[in-house]
C-alpha cells in the first residue's frame, strides 16, 4: 500500500488499522478530509473484502517492516489525532449502522476480522515506546475507540467460532516473547504468578517480563513468558516461592501447547451424574443433589458402603480390625438393620430442604442413599456414561419414568456431537411441547429442527437439542452406538420411556439401552463377541483362579458365569483379569458314574435349576457348564456339579451314539460305525446301521447307550471294546470288535468313553467309521462356529433356519425332476443323486436299492431326531422336503458313504447329493478331508520319495491312512498323512470303489468314463450310476 | 485499558488471595476473588455492574476455571495474545472457564458490542 502511505502519512497507522476491518482503499479519500465526507459503504464492499485479504496481509508484512518505525508513526498518529478522532466518530456510527450487514458478510467467507487482534496488538506493542506524556487523553480516546471498534469486529469473529485457521494467526513468531519455565515450590504456582504480577505493577516497567502463566496441572513450575532470559532472572530475583536455578526454553512449537488447556465442559449442577473420584466410593455412580459454588462442594447421593456390623463395633468401643482394602459393598442403607445393632439413628430435618434424614455417626441418610458432602474437585463429570444396572439402582422404589427423565436429560449432557441426525425420530421430553414425536429435518448448533408428528403444527419446530430424546418403536432395527454394549445390534421389543428394550442379533439377549444411545440401522453386527483370545461362550480361568463361561461380551469386559454350583454368580471381569481359555477336552462322572463328556445331554437332578436339561458345553473341576436354552438367565448357561446331574441319552462324545445326539441327525450322513474292520457291516450294508436305525426305529433310542462303543472294564471281556447292541435291566449285549460275537455284561463293568484309551485318542469319533465320522461331525463345527462368530447360535431358534436353507437349498432346484421322473419310486430316487439325465433311469426302479429297504424308517428317523431335547433337530427336520421321497433310511445309509468325498472334488460332482451338499460346505472349506477308504489304491508321496502305488488298508480316524505299498498292497504296511496320499484314478473296466456321493463305500466295476464322469455299475444293486471321476477309486481287494 | 494518568496503563485488581475465594469472570476471565469482584466488579466488564448488584457477582463469575495467567503487559505478550485477552487490563487471568454466560448476560455483551466468546466445548 505504498500508495496510501504517501497520500495519507498522517493516517498511516490508522489506515493500516482500517483495511484490516474495512477494506475502504476507495473511500480512503474521504478521510482526508477529516472525516467530514459520508462513506458510502454498501454491501458490495463486503464482498472485496475476502479478495483483498491478501493485500491486508502484505500489509502486515509493511508493518513488520516498518517496525523500526513504529515510534515515528505514532507520532505523526498523535499528531492528527484531533481529524482521527472524528473520522473515528464517523466509523463508529456507519459501524453501527452496517452491524448486521457486516456480520453477514462476514459469514460467508474468511473473516477479515481474524487479522484484526493480530495487528492491533502489533500496533499496541509499540505504543509503549511512545513517549505519552503530551497527548495522553487523544490517544487514550483513540484506543478506546479503536478496541471498540475491534471489539466489535472480534465480536463477528467470535460469534462464528474462532476457528484453528484464525487462531494459527495468532502462532507465536520469532519476535514474540519467549516462555520460559521456573521452578517454584510445589502448590504455590497460582501464588507465585500473582506475586510476580503484584510485583510488576510494585516495580512499574523496569521488569520486562509480559506474563505469568500457573498451569493447574503442572506442580513444581510456573511460566513467565519475556523477551530475554535476564528479564526473567531480574524478574524472580528475591521473590520466596522460585527457585532460581534453571531457567528453561520452552520451545516455540511448544508454546501453544503451554497455554492449551482443557475447560471442563460440564459444569455440576443438580441432578447430574457424576462418579467420584476418590475415597470409598471411587468410582462409584453418583447423583448431584445440591452445589455450593461458592464453597466448591456438592452434595451428592450414593449408595452407601458401609459396614454397619464395623460401624457398630467402632460405636461400642470394640476393636475395629483396619482392614484398609476391604471396601464394602454398595446397598443401601437399611435403618432397621443398623438398630438391630444398636447404632444410634437419629432423625434430622434438613432446615434447608425441610426433608428428613436419618443420621448415623454423621452421616446422612435418606430412602437408603447416603448423602455426601463431598468437594467438587473430587467429582468426575467428564465419561460419567452411567450403565443401565447403576440408573436402576438409584432409580426410586415410586419413580417412574418420569422422573428418570429429568435424570436422563443429565445425560444428554455427554452427548457427542452430531448426535441427532436428519432423519432421526425424536420425542420431545421438555417443555410445553413435551412427549411430541417428530423428525429430524436439520441440526444446527445446539438447536435440532424437527417436522412435527402432530397436524396443525408449523412444518418445522426449533428445538434445542437438550430437550430432545431420540424415539424408536417397537419393530425397529437399531444399533448400540454408546455405552457398555456398543456396537450391538438388535430389534427393539419395547419401549419404556426413554429405555429401549433390544434383542440382541447376537446373543438373543434382552439389551436395555437408552433411546439416546441407539440409533436406527439395518446392518446386523454381531456386536463384539471377542475381545483378545476371548470369545463369547469360552471356558477361562480367571486371575483368583476361579473359572466360568462368558456369557457376555461388553466393549471392554467379559461378563463370566462363576463356576459356582450354588448359586448363580456373575463376575465382570476385563481382560487383563482373564488368565487363560481352557481348551481342553475334560470328563467328569454323572451321578451314576457315567462318563460325561462336552455335548452330553444332562438333566440337572438338583439345585435351584432342577429339571433342566441341555448338553454340557464345558467341563471344569467336577463341575458342569450346562446350556439350557429354555434358561433365560445367563445366556442360558447353568452351573452345577457333574454329580447332580445325570446323562440323557447317549455320549454325543461317542460317534456310535444315535440316541438323540447331536449327531444323529448326521448319523446318517455317515458310514455305520465300524465298518471297515468288521466284515459283517460292509460299508453300505444295511445290517451295520441296522443297529442305529433300527434301535431308533424299535424306540430303543432312548437307551443312550446303545449304539456306543463301549469298553469292558471287568470281567471275562475286561479290556474289549464293542458296541452296545441292546440294553436290558444292567445287562448290557456288547458286539465284540475284536471277536465277532454278541457278549452280554454287566454295565457297571464298561466304560462308555472308550477314549480314555492312549491308543485310541480320537476313538471316540467311531473307530471303524472314523472316516465319516468325521464329515459327520464336521458339521458340528461350523454348527458351532456360528454360535460364536455371527452369533449364529445353532441353538437359538431363529437362526436354524437359515442354517437349514442354506444347507439344503440346493435340493430344490432338484425337487421337480424327480417328480417328473420317479413318481412311484422316490426311493430310488434318493439313493441316486447321481442321476444326470443320461442315466438309466430304468436302474433306479430296482427294488435292491439301500433306499427302497429302509423306507419304514424314515419316520423313526424323523420323530426321533425332532424331539425336542435333541437339540439338533433342526438338522433333523430339515431333510424333511427331501425325505418324503427319500425314504428316510435312504439317508442315513446312503449318503453316509456318500458323505465322504474322497476329494475335495467330490463335492462339485454331486449336485443331487443330499448328504453331500449338506455337508458342502464342510468339504469345500475343510481341511480334514480327504477322506480315503480302504482297500482302494493311491499313490503315496512322501517327501524326498518317489511316488508309491499303495493300497489302503485302514483309515484311522486321526485322518491317516494305513497303507500297505506296492500296487496289490502286498508290501511294507506304513501309516501315511491324507495329504501325502493321492487317489489313483481307474480306469475303464477297472474295478472301483466309491469314495463320494450317496454311494460311498460302494464297489462297482468302472463301464465307461465320461470326460470328468465315469459310468459305474455298483455291484450290489447292479444299478448303473453316472459319478464323478473324482470319487472313484481303484479297488485292490486284499 | 483505562490510562488513570501519569502514564501508568491501569491494572486490574490483583487476587488477594490463591485459594478457593478466587473467581472468574466469564467474558474476560480475569481472576479475582469474590469479594473483590463484589466490590470493584470486572474491570474488563464494567457493563456487568456487579459492584452495583451482588447476585451479578455470582452470574458473571465462576470458580471453575483453569490455570492462571498473570498478565503484566498485554500489549506485548504473545501468551495474552494467544489467549485473546491481549486488550484486556493488565491483571490476572485464568486460561479457561468452562461455563458459559448465561443468556441473559449475553445480550448484555451484545447490546454493550464487546465480544463474548463460549468457552470451547472438549
Amino acid at each position: 500500500m505504498p500508495r496510501r502511505r504517501d497520500d495519507y502519512e498522517d493516517d498511516v497507522e490508522e489506515d493500516d488499522e482500517y483495511d484490516g476491518v474495512d477494506e475502504e482503499d476507495d473511500e480512503a479519500d474521504g478521510y482526508d478530509d477529516g472525516g467530514k465526507v459520508k462513506r458510502k459503504r454498501t454491501t458490495s464492499d463486503f464482498i472485496y473484502d475476502e479478495a483483498e485479504e491478501d493485500e491486508d496481509e502484505e500489509e502486515d508484512d509493511d508493518d513488520e517492516d516498518y517496525g523500526g518505525g513504529g515510534g515515528a508513526r505514532r507520532r505523526g498518529g498523535g499528531k492528527r489525532h484531533k481529524g482521527a478522532s472524528n473520522f473515528f466518530d464517523l466509523e463508529a456510527q456507519v459501524d453501527s449502522d452496517e452491524e448486521e450487514e457486516e456480520e453477514e458478510g462476514d459469514d460467508d467467507f474468511i473473516d477479515p476480522g481474524a487479522d484484526i487482534p493480530d495487528e492491533d496488538d502489533r500496533r499496541m506493542h509499540r505504543r509503549p515506546l511512545l513517549p505519552r506524556e503530551d497527548e495522553q487523553e487523544d490517544v487514550e480516546e483513540i484506543e478506546r475507540r479503536i478496541q471498540e471498534r475491534y471489539a466489535r469486529s472480534l465480536n463477528v469473529e467470535y460469534d462464528d467460532e474462532a476457528t484453528d485457521v484464525e487462531q494459527q494467526a495468532l502462532l507465536p513468531s520469532v519476535r514474540d516473547p519467549k516462555l520460559w519455565m521456573v521452578k517454584c515450590a510445589i502448590g504455590r504456582e497460582r501464588e507465585v504468578a500473582v506475586c510476580l504480577m503484584q510485583k510488576c505493577i510494585d516495580r512499574g516497567p523496569e521488569l520486562q517480563i509480559r506474563s505469568a502463566v500457573a498451569l493447574d496441572h503442572l506442580k513444581n513450575f510456573i511460566y513467565i513468558e519475556a523477551d530475554k532470559e535476564a528479564h526473567v532472572k531480574e524478574a524472580i530475583k528475591g521473590m520466596r516461592n522460585i527457585f532460581t536455578g534453571k531457567i528453561m526454553l520452552v520451545p516455540i512449537k511448544e508454546m501453544t501447547d503451554v497455554l492449551s488447556v482443557e475447560s471442563k465442559a460440564i459444569d455440576i449442577s443438580r441432578d447430574t451424574w457424576v462418579r467420584l473420584k476418590i475415597g470409598t466410593y471411587k468410582g462409584d455412580l453418583a447423583k448431584v443433589v445440591d452445589v455450593d459454588n461458592v464453597r466448591q462442594r456438592a452434595t451428592v447421593k450414593v449408595i452407601p458402603r458401609v459396614d454397619l456390623q464395623a460401624l457398630s463395633n467402632k460405636l461400642e468401643g470394640r476393636e475395629v480390625p483396619k482392614k484398609k482394602a476391604f471396601t464394602p459393598p454398595a446397598r443401601f442403607m437399611n435403618i432397621d438393620e443398623a438398630r438391630e445393632l444398636h447404632i444410634r439413628v437419629e432423625r434430622r430435618r434438613d432446615p434447608a430442604t425441610g426433608d428428613y434424614f436419618e443420621k448415623i455417626e454423621g452421616m446422612m441418610f435418606k430412602d437408603g442413599f447416603l448423602y455426601k458432602n463431598v468437594s467438587l474437585k473430587s467429582l468426575s463429570t467428564q465419561n460419567v456414561q452411567p450403565t443401565f444396572d447403576e440408573l436402576e439402582k438409584f432409580r426410586q422404589p415410586g419413580e417412574t419414568g418420569d422422573g428418570d427423565m429429568s435424570s436422563l436429560s443429565t445425560l444428554f449432557a455427554n452427548r457427542k456431537k452430531g448426535h441427532f441426525m436428519k432423519g432421526d425420530r425424536v420425542i420431545v421430553v421438555k417443555g410445553d411441547l413435551r412427549n411430541l414425536k417428530g423428525w429430524v429435518e436439520k441440526v444446527e448448533e445446539d438447536t435440532v429442527h424437527i417436522k412435527p408428528n402432530e397436524k396443525g403444527l408449523p412444518k418445522t419446530l426449533a428445538i434445542s437439542d437438550k430437550d430432545l430424546c431420540k424415539y424408536f418403536e417397537p419393530g425397529n432395527h437399531v444399533k448400540v452406538v454408546s455405552g457398555a454394549t456398543e456396537g450391538a445390534t438388535g430389534m427393539v421389543v419395547s419401549v419404556e420411556g426413554h429405555v429401549v428394550n433390544l434383542v440382541s442379533d447376537t446373543t438373543k439377549e434382552l439389551i436395555r439401552v437408552f433411546a439416546d444411545n441407539v440409533v436406527e440401522s439395518s446392518e446386523v453386527t454381531s456386536g463384539v463377541t471377542k475381545i483378545g483370545d476371548y470369545e463369547l461362550h469360552d471356558l477361562v480361568v480367571l486371575d483368583d483362579n476361579s473359572f466360568g463361561v462368558i456369557i457376555r461380551v461388553e466393549s471392554e469386559a467379559f461378563q463370566v458365569l462363576k463356576g459356582v454350583p450354588e448359586r448363580p454368580d456373575v463376575a465382570l471381569a476385563r481382560l487383563r483379569e482373564i488368565k487363560y481359555k481352557v481348551d481342553k477336552k475334560i470328563f467328569a462322572k454323572d451321578r451314576f458314574k457315567n462318563t460325561l463328556s462336552v455335548k452330553d445331554v444332562v438333566k440337572i437332578l438338583d439345585g435351584p435349576c432342577r429339571g433342566k436339561q441341555g448338553p454340557v458345553e464345558h467341563i471344569y473341576k467336577g463341575v458342569l457348564f450346562i446350556y439350557d436354552r429354555h434358561h433365560l438367565e445367563h445366556a442360558g448357561f447353568i452351573c452345577v456339579k457333574s454329580d447332580s446331574c445325570m446323562m440323557v441319552g447317549g455320549s454325543r462324545a461317542n460317534g456310535e451314539r444315535n440316541g438323540n445326539s447331536l449327531t444323529s441327525k448326521f448319523s446318517h450322513l455317515r458310514t455305520p460305525p465300524r465298518v471297515p474292520p468288521s466284515p459283517m457291516r460292509p460299508p453300505r450294508g444295511g445290517h451295520g446301521g441296522h443297529n442305529n436305525f433300527g434301535g431308533r426305529g424299535g424306540g430303543r433310542g432312548h437307551d443312550a447307550l446303545i449304539g456306543a462303543t463301549v469298553k469292558i472294564r471287568l470281567g471275562h471281556y475286561k479290556g474289549c471294546k464293542g458296541r452296545v447292541k441292546d440294553v436290558k435291566g444292567s445287562t448290557v449285549r456288547i458286539e465284540l470288535e475284536s471277536q465277532m460275537k454278541v457278549v452280554a455284561v454287566d454295565r457297571s463293568h464298561i466304560s462308555d468313553n472308550v477314549n480314555v484309551t492312549p491308543s485310541r485318542e480320537t476313538s471316540r469319533y467311531g473307530m471303524g467309521s472314523e472316516t465319516p465320522m468325521h464329515p459327520s461331525r464336521t458339521p458340528l463345527h461350523p454348527y458351532m462356529t456360528p454360535m460364536r462368530d455371527s452369533g449364529v447360535t445353532p441353538y437359538h431358534d431363529g437362526m436354524r433356519t437359515p442354517m437349514r436353507d442354506r444347507a439344503w437349498n440346493p435340493y430344490t432346484p432338484m425337487s421337480p425332476p424327480r417328480d417328473n421322473w420317479e413318481d412311484g419310486n422316490p426311493g430310488s430316487w434318493a439313493t441316486s443323486p447321481q442321476y444326470q439325465p443320461g442315466s438309466p433311469p430304468s436302474r433306479a426302479y430296482e427294488a435292491p436299492t439301500p433306499g427302497s429297504g429302509w423306507t419304514n424308517t424314515p419316520s423313526n428317523n424323523y420323530n426321533e431326531a425332532g424331539t425336542p431335547r435333541d437339540s439338533g433337530s433342526a438338522y433333523a427336520n430339515a431333510p424333511s422336503p427331501y425325505l418324503p421321497s427319500t425314504p428316510g433310511g435312504q439317508p442315513p445309509m446312503t449318503p453316509s458313504s456318500a458323505y465322504l468325498p474322497g476329494t475335495p472334488g467330490g463335492q462339485p460332482m454331486t449336485p443331487g447329493s443330499g448328504g453331500l451338499d449338506m455337508m458342502s460346505p464342510v468339504v469345500g472349506a475343510d481341511s480334514e478331508g480327504p477322506w480315503f477308504l480302504p482297500d482302494i489304491l493311491v499313490n503315496v508321496r512322501r517327501p524326498g520319495d518317489d511316488t508309491t502305488p499303495g493300497v489302503i488298508r485302514e483309515v484311522l480316524p486321526d485322518g491317516s491312512s494305513k497303507i500297505a505299498l506296492g500296487s496289490s498292497g502286498n508290501g511294507d504296511v506304513v501309516t501315511v498323512l491324507p495329504n501325502e496320499i493321492e487317489v489313483v484314478p481307474p480306469r475303464k473296466l477297472d474295478k472301483i470303489k466309491i469314495m463320494g456321493g450317496a454311494h460311498r463305500g460302494a464297489t462297482g466295476k468302472l463301464i465307461g468314463i465320461d470326460g470328468t464322469d465315469g459310468i459305474v455299475k455298483v455291484d450290489d444293486t447292479l444299478d448303473v450310476k453316472i459319478l464323478d471321476m473324482v470319487s472313484l477309486a481303484k479297488l485292490v481287494q486284499a | 485499558m483505562v490510562n488513570q494518568g501519569g502514564g501508568a496503563v491501569a491494572v486490574a485488581q490483583i487476587p488477594t488471595s490463591f485459594g478457593h475465594e478466587l473467581r472468574a469472570c466469564l467474558r474476560c476471565r480475569l481472576v479475582k476473588t469474590y469479594d473483590q469482584f463484589r466490590e470493584s466488579g470486572c474491570e474488563n466488564c464494567p457493563f456487568f455492574q456487579m459492584e452495583d448488584d451482588h447476585e451479578r457477582v455470582v452470574d458473571c463469575t465462576t470458580p471453575n476455571f483453569t490455570g492462571l495467567i498473570s498478565v503484566m503487559d498485554p500489549t506485548r505478550s504473545w501468551a495474552a495474545r494467544w489467549l485473546r485477552i491481549g486488550k484486556f487490563a493488565p491483571g490476572c487471568y485464568t486460561l479457561a472457564v468452562s461455563e458459559a454466560l448465561n443468556p441473559d448476560l449475553q445480550n448484555i455483551c451484545e447490546e454493550e458490542h464487546v465480544p463474548y466468546v463460549l468457552p470451547k466445548r472438549v
